[in-house]
């Protein structure tokens, strides 16, 4: 055990002093989410508050029908409206953007309304990722146009408007805050730390392992009076360290990156932030160190395995995608944790994260996963100790 | 003490190789070392010649224990190298013209993690330490990154990490390739010092002036197999060509015809 912790501590001083392991471990986990929270949320607020403060440019064709619409929008000062055009250049218009709704009234549609019957309405609309907003204002205009016809019917009638409503549907959505926000939100948690995990482990990995080789200071170090076994879990210890606290750094700076955001509602700040209490990240913790064991034994194999510290980085770089398929799978709603996909390495962690976050994982399913974790870390152990022993790995 | 006793290698070839090379063997194999026997004393240094490609290498890297043989054996100071290869490490000290140094670690720290590693006892490093570092003359970069000296007290770093803990036998696998006069220079001395300490001395080598500079006792090594093995005075003495390099290429080419 000496000899493991003299390698450990070098290899860990060594490591530290890298700066391309310092950059893939803290600078990059700890800035990326607050750099992409504050300029994604950024953007799309003031996206958001863009279209939601510009003035609407709506066509309208009336064909001498509704009269009422067209006195509504021209009271607005958040309309501009056009009425001098055909409907072909209309539909051209908000085709090239220059309108943002183009509205056709049917030419029988005063009288359709005066006979009790529907008059019908065309929305021309171009909406893609952007639009949404000015479309839901400019229905809204709509909505409160077919309201006062409404009332107006019902004047006339004489009636109450409350005889068109038979149903009074009182709805309570008992998923908890914390469910809500685990099905919604919940999967990206695991994917981070999943990813940042690995990243943190691959690059000490690749530098202790073929790294070592490609230097020149293997021979000397297996001339050393330390078993080979040893010299591994030494450097075994820094890669599990280094991927554990990369994703922890990563989890801190999604924390800094929530509590920098001003827009965001009160009442969720307040569920995410009891998401990362002691309990939970105690227990994302425990998830955390068999998966680094795991990463870091296939991470360790590979490097062994490799020549030089480019060919380690070849045969690595495609493995990446391994991890991010299931952990992308998490993402993914309907998929949950059963006693079955416990088993999967990745894809349980990142299934069990987000049943620790909605606080519906059982134990029965969180032992399995632990099991399948440890397991799996066990073999990927083996592995690189065997593959540590080989000559024709060590001196390819 | 180092005895070699009818010690076999061999590897198995690339495609690469064996495209080279032509179909050495029905297995693909090639025999690196084939059936070698010699003994190395204390007190004594013996030089291992061989041209490139020899086998010499390998022979060291065996005596290292960073292989195991195929057959044969090897005892370093009465220590079998397969079956103790932990005591056969705790009284050697491998040295490589090839070898590198953790860049990240200063000079001191690296060292101490050589010592760490042999099981050094901290008052018994402090004092050889001081003895290395004012013997080779290092103490005012001993503070330094290896990344920031220069290959001449790299050179001298790696020296005092392969004696550091006063090894009985020392390997030094071709130590002065690629080094300046006065660097290699740093290495013959190290080695005459380390004759004059009673260690077994293995030192291989293909220049000449450092054989006839150094051995006591030597072997020519070609194709695997040893082509004398005797002390240098008799190499010497039944020499038929005019200087010992000429007479290294003479029974390289008898062999090869």
């Amino acid at each position: 055990m000496k000899k493991i912790i003299i390698v450990f501590k070098k290899e860990l001083k060594d490591t530290l002093r890298d700066r391309r392991t310092i950059i893939f471990m803290v600078a990059l986990p700890l800035l990326v989410f607050p750099v992409l929270i504050s300029l994604a949320s950024g953007l799309i607020i003031s996206k958001a508050r863009e279209a939601q403060e510009k003035t609407l440019q709506i066509g309208l064709l009336t064909y001498g029908n509704a009269s009422g619409f067209s006195r509504m929008l021209l009271d607005r000062k958040d309309v501009a409206l056009h009425e001098n055009l055909d409907q072909e250049q209309g539909i051209t218009d908000v085709k090239q953007g220059d309108l943002d709704a183009l509205i056709v009234f049917d030419k029988k549609f005063d009288r359709k309304i005066e006979a009790l019957s529907k008059g019908s309405v065309k929305l021309y609309t171009k909406v893609t990722e952007e639009g949404e907003i000015e479309r839901q204002r400019v229905l809204k205009l709509l909505r409160e146009f077919e309201d006062t016809l409404l009332a107006k019917r019902f004047q006339e009638m004489d009636l109450d408007e409350s005889i068109i409503e038979t149903i009074d549907i009182e709805e309570q959505n008992l998923a908890t805050a914390k469910e809500r926000l685990a099905e919604a939100v919940g999967g990206f948690l695991p994917y981070l730390f999943i990813i940042f995990c690995f990243m943190g482990s691959m690059y000490p990995a690749i530098d202790l392992a073929a790294g070592e080789k490609e230097r020149g200071t293997l021979e000397t170090l297996l001339t050393s009076p330390v078993d080979r076994f040893q010299i591994l879990m030494g450097k075994f210890g820094v890669v599990v360290l280094t991927g554990i606290f990369s994703a922890l750094v990563a989890i801190f700076g999604l924390y800094i990156g929530i509590r920098r955001m001003t827009e965001i509602p009160p009442e969720l700040l307040n569920t995410i932030m009891s998401i990362l209490e002691v309990k939970s990240i105690l227990i994302l913790l425990s998830l955390l160190l068999p998966l680094s064991i795991f990463f870091a034994g296939i991470l360790l194999s590979l490097s062994i395995y490799a020549r030089s510290y480019k060919e380690a980085q070849s045969i690595i770089s495609p493995l990446m995608f391994v991890v991010i398929i299931p952990a992308f799978i998490g993402l993914l709603p309907g998929f949950e944790l059963t006693m079955t996909t416990a088993l999967a390495p990745i894809l349980n962690v990142s299934l069990a994260t987000k049943a620790i976050i909605a606080e519906t994982i059982s134990l029965p399913q969180l032992l399995t996963v632990y099991l399948s974790l440890i397991m799996f870390a066990v073999i990927s152990i083996y592995l690189c100790s065997k593959i540590y022993g080989r000559e024709s790995a060590i001196f390819r | 003490m180092i005895v070699v006793k009818d010690l076999w290698k061999s590897f198995k070839l690339t495609r690469q190789q064996r495209k080279e090379k032509g179909n050495i063997s029905h297995d693909g194999k090639v025999d690196a070392v084939a059936g070698i026997s010699f003994t190395c004393q204390p007190g004594r240094i013996f030089t291992l010649i061989g041209p490139n490609g020899a086998g010499k290498t390998t022979t060291l890297r065996m005596i290292a224990t960073l292989l195991k043989p195929d057959s044969g054996s090897v005892t370093v100071s009465g220590f079998d190298t397969v079956k103790q290869p932990l005591k056969v490490k705790s009284k050697l000290g491998f040295l490589t013209g090839t070898t590198k140094l953790y860049e990240r670690l200063t000079a001191s720290e690296l060292v101490r993690y050589y010592a760490d590693l042999q099981g050094m006892d901290p008052s018994k490093f402090e004092k050889r330490k001081t003895e290395l570092f004012t013997l080779l003359d290092m103490h005012d970069f001993a503070s330094w990154r290896i990344s920031k000296l220069s290959s001449g007290m790299r050179q001298k770093v790696s020296i005092a990490r392969t004696i550091i803990h006063d090894p009985e036998v020392v390997v030094f696998d071709e130590p002065t390739v690629g080094l300046d006069v006065i660097t290699a220079k740093n290495i013959i001395d190290l080695i005459r010092k380390c004759k004059d300490e009673g260690k077994t001395i293995i030192f291989s080598t293909h220049i000449m002036g450092e054989v006839s500079l150094l051995s006591d006792d030597m072997a020519l090594i070609h194709r695997g197999k040893l082509l004398y093995d005797g002390t240098y005075k008799d190499f010497l003495s039944q020499m038929r060509a005019e200087s010992l390099e000429e007479e290294f290429i003479r029974l390289i080419q008898e062999v090869r015809s």
